[in-house]
């Protein structure tokens, strides 16, 4: 037990409390809907958090660094109208190049935010909320009011959803939840291991060391919102497979959903701890709730009250969890860093009597 | 004698004249400047570019000096940003204000501070509820015909032997649409939809993927469903790409109100064989007819007043019967959309 | 060091800028100073900049509250609910009143009791706080509300102005004097800027802070019932979005999102300037998205240019030693 104490802090299993949560919700729903478990069910909820999910893990990067990225709603939007109107006009464009297209195109969207937040100086918090007005207006007043339609789209961005990419047996896994999932094993794997990726972490938990120690603030912080905009412009682009008729108000509000998803994942919003797959996690816990809430039959207006109840039950009891656990681990030999790594949920760093 | 006889006769000609020059229909008078807004729910979507295009086409032909304004506001601010609007349009003084109403009755101080000041307001696709504050109502349809057409379109797609349906809508706020599921909703108590079971109604807010999700939603509720009736052009496309992803077409179809080059696909493969509309560029080019008659005083809004609206012919201004106060001006017919005409209306 | 000198800088900047504002939509529109047109411009917005006094509050104290919006949207629903299950018009006032500070109570107990972070809980708020308005409203739309409730929200009360003007000059000043002059005030600059620090010396940080999230959600009601006045009728999806708006307003008014920093002055400056910039655009024909760009660029740039000039005179300092 010492050892695991010694090894594992209370917030690298955060996760598992999240999970913890996640397994009772869906037992909890299955228990009252008939058919729930069922690969229909998994791929409901998997195709849903799936777009979600992939912009989550960038802004978990930008989190890390102690600003946030509320301009990914519009970067989706923006990526998944031109690159759709691009595909529309050329429908003989190869898949991957479509794709890279998206990718570029939300990373400069990135660049913009990274050079203003790092070279300027200015809080993210301003300049996502001016790029998020900003992206939006170019988009509308570029596209002329016009739709992505479907019709104009090629077969195989339209058929896309529908691949079964494991035809084996009964199994029934769509590609967008693919592409979701090895985005977060790539970046959980990246932000675990590579030394260069817990600079993210560093910066975020105690700017003042970091900065004392000659980590290069500014390019780290310009590096996270460009990868939070190439992942959104991903995002955007599996949007557009989606939904493939793209409107000029597509994404808006999207922000708010990866933020829910991002808070309720555990990722502190002061920086320096929380994980891209407890971005997953969160994603997963809310996307599960929303589609399982009506399938119980709770009415169309109950929904969004149900929904507010249980983020905050979600949040509440993961604090909780957390502080018995941080209790259970107790003792001054685990005080590692200064206020910022284990403030944990905010202010009850400070000790409660 | 004979001029005397002459003399009468054409005294009671011309004592006749006058009557029938009552029943004529009011004209409009071409090259005037008058400064007037279009203002669609929101901007963004086809249907209001078209409104746009016909108004456009009437500006054109009626030689008004004045360029039209087409302003609206974001979808996401739509009542707030109408109301300003239609403030500001006040203040500048415009002589018309042709509005799609997204704002229920809260547009109703706004709109009667603008007719105080004798600007003429006359509301498209979407009337003020109460109708105060609103000239007269250019109505695409009637409003309780499109719950017949729904009713009918559902009752074609289920197959006589009926089924389950659910109703995908816009906003739980949209005046128009709820007044055309309160028509459906009415029509349906006719016996002869007896084997038609409206299951739930849900909404998706005019957006894609709410729309989508929502769709997806129902039948994973209804397992039994038989269709989706959508009256908004948002939703119809958003959810019959959700059924075209779940591979659900030959189960479940979709139908209600939709644009022909937006559902040109599901159309051909057989996720809507059939929907409806009318024709919004029509609209516009009549709600601007109607609009610069009555600005330019060539009529009033009153009931009984005839007057010609360009190519489109004659119409007459009549008491609203879907709403209890208010008149209105009926457009005209519906087309309903299956794989025969698709491809023409798509163009 | 005095007033004068802490009043430099940002605030100056806004005065400039709100100045250059009114002088080209003067030249812009004939319309723009009229006086009808000036009441209009505050109208149009009035609820928002209501709410954006107590938003400056919790942001200085080093919160953030999300849910206002929708807390404008319930206590209207509530309001018009209980009015059209019978109610008299005071008593469905009272009860929205009632609604809007038991929001705030539920929002201060999970953040200052439990220690969630604010942006979570007001965020389930935000989404929460709509539903139950939802559930009362459903897809109706309620009016027909007393004749003297229209009258307040869309009449001239003393002069050209309307009560809902009249209630923010009153509330603006109340709130400058609770900021700037009082102990509370200076307890949600300490609170705001170090928690810890102030937690340490003794201050009741969690009452602070209820205090604060009580009071946004107080107030944001009041906005909403006036909403519901201006605008005759009541739906729920009232006020929807407005916090972007709001939270916009208080950060261009210099009050940082870390918290500690800034002041009413700054925030009353940016809430003229913005009502300006929308109202000569509005008059313009600029439309709602063409402005929400030049707004959203206005945010940016008010920090990145003083940022920037800072660099340029830091480097021709330099320079001269």
């Amino acid at each position: 037990m010492t050892w695991l104490k010694r090894r594992v802090r209370p917030e690298q299993i955060r996760e598992l409390s999240l999970l913890v949560l996640i397994v009772a919700a869906i037992v909890m729903f299955g228990s009252f809907i008939d058919g729930y478990y069922s690969f229909r069910t998994f791929n409901r909820i998997a195709s849903s958090v799936a777009i979600i999910t992939v912009v989550a893990v960038g802004q978990t990067l930008v989190v890390l660094t102690r600003n946030i990225d509320l301009s990914v709603g519009s970067i989706v939007g923006f990526t998944a109208y031109f690159v759709g109107t691009l595909i529309a006009n050329n429908n003989g464009i190869n898949p991957l190049l479509a794709v890279a297209i998206a990718i570029a195109m939300g990373a400069a969207l990135g660049v913009v935010n990274g050079v203003i937040v790092a070279w300027g100086r200015v809080p993210a918090v301003v300049v996502t909320l001016g790029t998020l007005a900003i992206y939006r207006g170019v988009l509308v007043d570029l596209s002329g009011a016009k739709t992505v339609t479907t019709d104009s789209l090629p077969d195989w961005l339209t058929g896309l959803p529908l691949v079964n990419v494991t035809p084996i047996g009964n199994l029934d896994i769509r590609p967008l939840f693919v592409v979701a999932l090895v985005i977060v094993v790539i970046f959980q794997f990246g932000t675990t291991y590579l030394s260069f990726a817990r600079r993210f972490y560093a910066i975020g938990s105690n700017p003042e060391a970091a900065q004392l120690v000659g980590l290069p603030m500014k390019g780290i912080v310009f590096l996270a919102f460009v990868i939070c905009g190439a992942l959104a412009g991903l995002g955007g682009f599996m949007f557009l497979v989606r939904f493939g008729n793209i409107t000029v108000e597509a994404g808006r509000g999207l922000e708010l959903s990866v933020v829910a998803a991002v808070v309720v994942g555990g990722v502190n919003i002061f920086g320096g701890s929380g994980t891209v797959l407890g971005a997953m996690l969160g994603a997963v816990m809310i996307g599960t709730l929303e589609q399982s809430l009506f399938r119980l039959g709770i009415s169309e207006f109950w929904l969004d009250a149900v929904l507010g109840l249980l983020i905050l039950l979600a949040v509440a009891s993961d604090a909780v969890i957390l502080q018995r656990l941080r209790a259970l681990w107790g003792g001054a030999d685990l005080k590692l860093v200064a206020r910022g790594a284990d403030s944990g949920a905010g202010e009850q760093s400070a000790p409660r009597p | 004698m004979r001029k005397l006889l002459m003399g009468a006769a054409a005294l009671a000609l011309l004592a006749a004249l006058p009557q029938h020059a009552r029943a004529q229909d009011a004209m409009a008078t071409p090259g005037k400047a008058v400064s007037m807004v279009l203002l669609p729910k929101f901007l963004g979507i086809l249907p209001f570019d078209q409104a746009h295009k016909g108004a456009e086409e009437a500006a054109k032909e009626l030689k008004n000096q004045t360029p039209l304004q087409f302003l609206g506001p974001t979808p996401q601010n739509s009542v707030a940003g109408q109301i300003e609007i239609v403030t500001n349009a006040t203040t500048q003084g415009v002589k018309a204000i042709m509005i799609s109403n997204n704002s229920g009755d809260q547009i109703v101080p706004a709109a009667k501070a603008a007719q105080a000041k004798g600007i003429k307001v006359v509301t498209w696709d979407s009337p003020i509820p109460s109708s105060e504050g609103e000239d007269v109502f250019v109505a695409q349809v009637d409003f309780s015909d499109i719950g017949k057409v729904m009713a009918d379109m559902t009752l074609d797609l289920t197959g006589p032997g009926g089924g389950k349906f659910a109703i995908l809508s816009a906003s739980p706020d949209a005046a128009n649409q709820n007044a055309w599921i309160a028509a459906m909703k009415t029509a349906l108590k006719d016996p002869k939809y007896a084997k038609l079971n409206l299951v739930d109604t849900v909404y998706g807010n005019d957006e894609s993927e709410k729309s989508y999700t929502q769709a997806q939603a129902l039948v994973d509720k209804y397992p039994d469903l038989k269709v989706i009736m959508a009256p908004t052009s948002v939703g119809i496309v958003a959810a019959a790409k959700a059924l075209q992803d779940e591979k659900l077409c030959d189960k479940v179809k979709i139908s209600g109100l939709g644009l022909p080059s937006e559902l040109l696909a599901y159309t051909k493969n057989g996720c809507s064989p059939e929907f409806a509309l009318w024709s919004f560029v029509d609209l516009g080019y009549l709600t601007y007819y109607t609009a610069y008659l009555l600005a330019t005083d060539a009529m009033k809004a009153e009931e009984g007043a005839k007057f010609k609206a360009g190519r489109m012919g004659e119409f007459t201004i009549t008491k609203d019967p879907t709403r209890a106060k208010g008149l209105r001006v009926l457009m005209g017919p519906f087309t309903v959309y299956n794989k025969d005409n698709v491809e023409a209306g798509a163009k | 060091m005095s007033v004068l000198d802490r009043l430099k800088g940002w605030e100056t900047m806004m005065l400039a800028l709100l100045c250059a504002i009114v002088a080209l939509n003067s030249l812009g529109s004939p319309y723009f100073l009229s006086v009808g047109n000036i009441v209009n411009l505050f109208q149009l917005s009035i609820e928002k900049s209501i709410v954006a006094l107590t938003m400056a509050l919790v942001i200085i104290g080093g919160e953030i509250d999300l849910s206002v919006a929708s807390v404008m949207g319930l206590a209207a629903c509530v309001m018009a609910w209980t009015f059209h299950e019978g109610a008299p018009m005071p008593l469905a006032v009272l009860l929205a009143l009632a609604a809007g500070v038991l929001a705030g109570l539920n929002n201060a107990f999970w953040i200052a009791r439990v220690g969630l972070p604010s942006l979570a809980v007001t965020l389930a708020g935000l989404i929460g706080y709509r539903g139950v308005a939802r559930i009362l409203l459903e897809d109706r739309a309620i009016g027909g509300f007393p004749d003297w409730f229209n009258t307040l929200g869309q009449q001239a009360l003393i002069g050209p102005l309307t009560a809902a003007i009249l209630i923010f000059f009153l509330l603006f000043l109340l709130f400058a004097i609770i900021l700037h002059g009082s102990a509370f005030g200076r307890l949600v600059y300490v609170v705001g800027s170090n928690v810890q620090a102030a937690r340490y010396s003794g201050v009741r940080v969690g009452l602070v802070k209820s205090a604060l999230f009580v009071g946004s959600a107080f107030v944001a009601a009041l906005a909403g019932i006036l909403y519901a006045a201006r605008l005759g009728s009541v739906r729920g999806d009232m006020a929807e979005g407005f916090e972007l708006d709001v939270v916009t307003a208080v950060l261009l008014g210099g009050v940082s999102i870390f918290g500690g920093k800034g002041n009413l002055v700054g925030v009353g400056l940016s809430l003229l300037a913005i009502l300006n910039l929308r109202n000569g655009m509005g008059l313009a024909d600029i439309t709602g998205n063409t402005q929400n760009d030049v707004i959203g660029g206005l945010l940016i740039l008010s920090v990145l240019i003083p940022n920037m000039w800072q660099d340029v005179r830091n480097k021709w300092k330099g320079r001269e030693t």
